[in-house]
C-alpha cells in the first residue's frame, strides 16, 4: 500500500527548515526574556515582594491617611455647653465606650452620627489635607452639610425640614427595627435591659400621628432629647454663635399698654370673676406663650370663630403681645365643676396621659396638674368646664387643629370630655 | 514509494514536532519564570496561610516574607501589624438601618456618594406572611435615598407601614449590614494580576491604589459583592476597615458612628476586646461558609437567606 507522495513531499521539506525556524524563534524568546528580565528589575519598587506578591511600602501609605471622624470628645473643648448638655442626655448616656454589657456592646450617639459630615481638622480653615488614595484623583465634595468651618455657610443643620428627616432616620416606626427594651434571643427581662445602657432598640414613632406639622425641636432638644417641659418650645438658635437665645432677649409685652387695649376684652373676658357666657375662657392667669399664639392664630385664620376673629384682626403684633402680658400676670379665677364628675375625670386624665404637657412637672414627675409648665401650652385648672367641653369637641371633629390635641381628642368619647372638663374647671388655678 | 520509507519519514517528522513543541514550552516556561507573574508561584506555595487566622503567614506569603514581616514591619508610628488580628462582628438585632455607617463610611474614605458605590451598606429583609422568600432592598433602590439630595444622603423608605405590604402582613423583617469580609483566603487577591491587593498580617485586605489598574477582576472573583470600581479614582474600592483609624487606635468610622452598637470592632489577639466578647458570648456565624474563604465578619442574628 502506497501514501499519498505529496505527503512525503511536505514532511521533508518541513524537517529541513525546521531548525532555521526553531533558532529564530528562540532568539525570540531570548530577547522577550532580556527584555521582560531588564523591565522587571528597573521598574519594580523596591518593596515588591518584601512581604509578598505586593509593594510593602503601600501598607505605611495606606495607614498614614488622615482620620476625619474625631470622636466627641474632640468637640467638648469649645463647644462646652453643648457638650454638658448631651452629656446628661439620653443620647450620651448608651455612649460608646467599648464595654460589654452582658451580651451586648454598649452604644450611643455621639456628635458626628448627626453632624456629619466629620469633623476632620476642624476647626481649622485651611482645606483638608489630602489623602494618598485622593492624589490620585482630587475628589470634591459638593456636599453643603460639610460639617463645618470649611465652608462659608456654616450650615449646621438648622434648616428645620432637615432636623426633622434628621431625627425619623433612626425613630420612625418601621418593619425591622428592633423594638427597645426587647433584645431578640437573649433570655433577658424586658424591665431589667431598659435600665441598662445600649440595649437594642431606640424608641419609634409613627410619625403621622407624633406631633403632626410641628417640628421635632419644638419639644425635643436633640442633644438630650427627653423633653424637658419647662423649656418647651426649645429657645430659638443665634445662627452666628450657635448658642440659644436667653428668653429674656425675646420681646415681651408691656403690661400697662396691655391693659388699655383689653378694655375691648374684658366686656367677655372678665378678670377675677365668672364671665358673662360660660363658654367662653376666662383669661387671667394664662400663659402669655399660648395667648399669642391663639391671637395670631385667630388674625391668620388657623383658628376660626366669629367673635374672636374680627377682635384679632384689630390688633398689631405689639398689641398681641401686650394684651397678652397684661392677662398673664392677671389674677386667675378657679370657675369649679361637678365633683362626681371630677373623680372620674381624674382617673381619665392619668390614662391618657394629660399630665405629660398640662401639669407643671410632666408625666414623670407630676407637679401642679393643669397647670402647663410650658408657656406655649395653656393652663386648663380652674378654666370654665363648658369652654373646656366645647374646646375638646371642637379638637375631635376637626373645627380645631391642633398636632397633638387632635389626635388625643379622637381616643375619648363624649362622656370621657365631660369628665376631663369637669376636673379641670374644679383643679385650683393658684 | 515504500511503505518502510513512509514510517521513517513519518517518525522523523513526529519526532521533530515534538522537539519543536517540547522547546516552545520550555521556552515559554522559561520566560514564564523570568517575567515572574509570580503569583502563580506564590499561590502553589500558600500552604502557610492559616484558614482560621492566628499567627504565621498570611495569604500568598512564604515562610520567608513572613519573616520578613516579623522582622522589619511596615513603618506605622506604635504599630506592629503582627501584634494585632483584627476581625468585626455584626449584631442584627440590634441594627435600625439609620444608614449613618453609610454616609460615615463615604466621607471618612472618600467614596463617591451616589448609591451605586459603597464599602459598606445595609440591607432589609422582610418575609411576608405565608411566603419563604425574602423581598430584599438596599441602598441601591433609589427610593432608599432622600428626595432631591442628590443620591448623596440616604433613609430606608418606610415602604413596610403598619407591617403591611401590598395587603399582605409582614411576618418578620430585620436589617443586615454588610461590608468586606476580610477573608483569610480572599478571591479578590487571587485573581489580582499586579499584586495591587493583599491580605495584610494583620487581617484587613488592602488595595494599593497606585498599582491598581481597574481591570474589575476583583470585583468579579469576590462572592460578598463588597469591591466595586471607584469611577472618579477608576481603581478597585472596597472596605479596609479603615486601615488608617485602626492603626491609630481609632475605631472603623462605621462603628464609630453606629448609634445602637450594632457593628463591634476589635483584636482577635486581645481576649477581653470587644469583637472577642461578642464572638465568645454569643452563638456567631459567617456568610457564605461553603466558599471557602474563611470571613472574619462574624453575623449574630442574621436569617438562612442572607449571604
Amino acid at each position: 500500500m502506497q501514501l499519498p507522495s505529496a505527503a512525503g513531499w511536505n514532511h521533508k521539506n518541513e524537517g529541513k527548515n525546521m531548525h532555521k525556524h526553531i533558532v529564530r524563534l528562540l532568539t525570540l524568546i531570548a530577547v522577550i526574556a532580556v527584555v521582560a528580565l531588564s523591565a522587571k528589575t528597573f521598574f519594580r519598587a523596591d518593596t515588591f515582594y518584601q512581604y509578598g506578591h505586593y509593594r510593602g511600602a503601600s501598607v505605611a501609605q495606606i495607614a498614614a491617611k488622615t482620620p476625619q471622624h474625631q470622636g466627641s470628645a474632640s468637640c467638648q473643648s469649645c463647644h462646652k455647653e453643648v457638650y454638658a448638655e448631651w452629656s446628661s442626655g439620653m443620647h450620651q448616656k448608651a455612649h460608646k465606650d467599648g464595654a460589654v454589657v452582658g451580651t451586648v456592646i454598649k452604644s450611643g450617639v455621639n456628635c458626628e452620627v448627626c453632624h456629619n459630615g466629620p469633623a476632620g481638622n476642624h476647626p481649622s480653615k485651611e482645606p483638608m489635607p489630602l489623602s494618598i488614595e485622593d492624589q490620585v484623583t482630587t475628589i470634591t465634595h459638593t456636599r453643603k452639610e460639610i460639617h463645618p468651618a470649611n465652608v462659608t455657610d456654616r450650615n449646621l443643620m438648622r434648616d428645620p425640614e432637615d432636623m426633622r428627616i434628621l431625627c425619623t432616620t433612626c425613630h420612625e416606626k418601621m418593619a425591622g427595627r428592633p423594638l427597645r427594651g426587647k433584645v431578640e434571643g437573649a433570655n433577658v427581662p424586658v424591665q431589667a435591659v431598659t435600665d441598662v445602657v445600649g440595649v437594642a432598640g431606640v424608641p419609634q414613632v409613627v410619625i403621622e400621628g407624633h406631633g403632626g406639622s410641628e417640628l421635632c425641636t419644638a419639644c425635643h432638644n436633640p442633644h438630650s432629647p427627653r423633653i424637658n417641659f419647662a423649656a418647651v418650645p426649645r429657645p430659638p438658635v443665634d445662627p452666628n454663635t450657635g448658642k440659644a437665645i436667653p428668653a429674656s432677649a425675646e420681646p415681651a409685652g408691656d403690661v400697662a399698654a396691655g391693659k388699655a387695649t383689653a378694655v375691648m376684652c374684658a366686656a367677655c373676658h372678665v378678670i377675677g370673676g365668672p364671665n358673662p357666657d360660660p363658654s367662653w375662657p376666662s383669661l387671667g392667669g394664662q400663659n402669655a406663650g399660648y395667648l399669642v399664639a391663639s391671637l395670631k392664630a385667630f388674625k391668620a385664620g388657623d383658628r376660626k370663630s366669629e367673635l374672636m376673629s374680627p377682635m384679632a384682626q384689630t390688633l398689631s403684633d405689639t398689641d398681641v403681645l401686650n394684651v397678652a402680658a397684661y392677662f398673664s400676670q392677671a389674677s386667675c379665677n378657679t370657675s369649679g365643676g361637678d365633683k362626681a364628675k371630677a373623680e372620674l375625670g381624674k382617673a381619665k386624665a392619668a390614662e391618657s396621659g394629660c399630665a405629660a404637657c398640662h401639669s407643671s412637672g410632666g408625666l414623670r414627675s407630676p407637679g401642679k396638674d393643669g397647670v402647663s409648665a410650658a408657656r406655649a401650652w395653656p393652663n386648663l385648672a380652674g378654666q370654665n368646664a363648658v369652654y373646656l367641653t366645647a374646646s375638646l369637641k371642637f379638637f375631635k371633629d376637626g373645627s380645631r387643629n391642633h398636632a397633638v390635641m387632635s389626635s388625643v381628642a379622637k381616643t375619648l368619647g363624649d362622656s370621657d370630655i365631660d369628665n376631663l372638663a369637669a376636673y379641670y374647671a374644679s383643679a385650683s388655678c393658684k | 514509494m515504500t511503505t518502510q520509507d513512509t514510517q521513517v519519514e513519518k517518525e522523523a517528522g513526529d519526532l521533530s514536532r515534538r522537539d519543536f513543541l517540547g522547546m516552545l514550552g520550555k521556552g515559554a516556561a522559561c520566560a514564564g519564570a523570568l517575567v515572574g507573574t509570580g503569583s502563580a508561584l506564590a499561590s502553589a506555595g500558600a500552604g502557610g496561610a492559616h484558614p482560621l487566622g492566628g499567627v504565621g503567614p498570611t495569604f500568598q506569603q512564604d515562610e520567608a516574607q513572613y519573616a520578613e514581616a516579623v522582622k522589619n514591619p511596615p513603618k506605622i508610628p506604635n504599630y506592629n501589624w503582627t501584634q494585632h488580628k483584627w476581625a468585626f462582628g455584626v449584631d442584627a438585632d440590634r441594627c435600625i438601618g439609620c444608614l449613618r455607617c453609610v454616609e460615615a463610611c463615604k466621607m471618612e474614605n472618600s467614596v463617591q456618594m451616589d448609591r451605586n458605590h459603597t464599602r459598606t451598606w445595609v440591607e432589609r429583609y422582610a418575609y411576608l406572611e405565608g411566603s419563604n422568600h425574602a423581598l430584599v432592598d438596599s441602598i441601591h433602590d433609589i427610593k432608599n435615598v432622600l428626595p432631591g439630595s442628590k443620591e448623596t444622603r440616604f433613609k430606608f423608605d418606610n415602604r413596610y407601614k403598619d407591617n403591611q405590604y401590598n395587603g399582605q402582613k409582614v411576618e418578620k423583617a430585620f436589617f443586615v449590614a454588610k461590608l468586606c469580609n476580610q477573608c483569610e483566603k480572599p478571591s479578590c487577591v487571587q485573581v489580582c494580576p499586579t499584586g495591587a491587593t493583599y491580605k495584610a498580617v494583620d487581617g484587613p485586605v488592602l488595595i494599593d491604589t497606585k498599582y491598581c489598574i481597574g481591570c474589575q477582576y476583583c470585583v468579579q472573583a469576590c462572592p460578598y459583592g463588597a469591591r466595586s470600581l471607584n469611577h472618579d479614582r477608576g481603581t478597585a474600592e472596597k472596605c479596609n476597615w479603615c486601615y488608617h483609624r485602626i492603626t491609630k487606635g481609632l475605631q472603623p468610622a462605621c462603628v464609630e458612628v453606629c448609634p445602637t452598637g450594632t457593628r463591634i470592632f476589635g483584636d482577635r489577639m486581645d481576649p477581653e476586646s470587644p469583637v472577642s466578647q461578642f464572638i465568645r458570648n454569643n452563638k456567631v456565624n459567617v456568610l457564605q461558609p461553603a466558599m471557602g474563604n474563611y470571613p472574619n465578619v462574624f453575623y449574630k442574628g442574621i436569617d438562612k437567606e442572607v449571604f
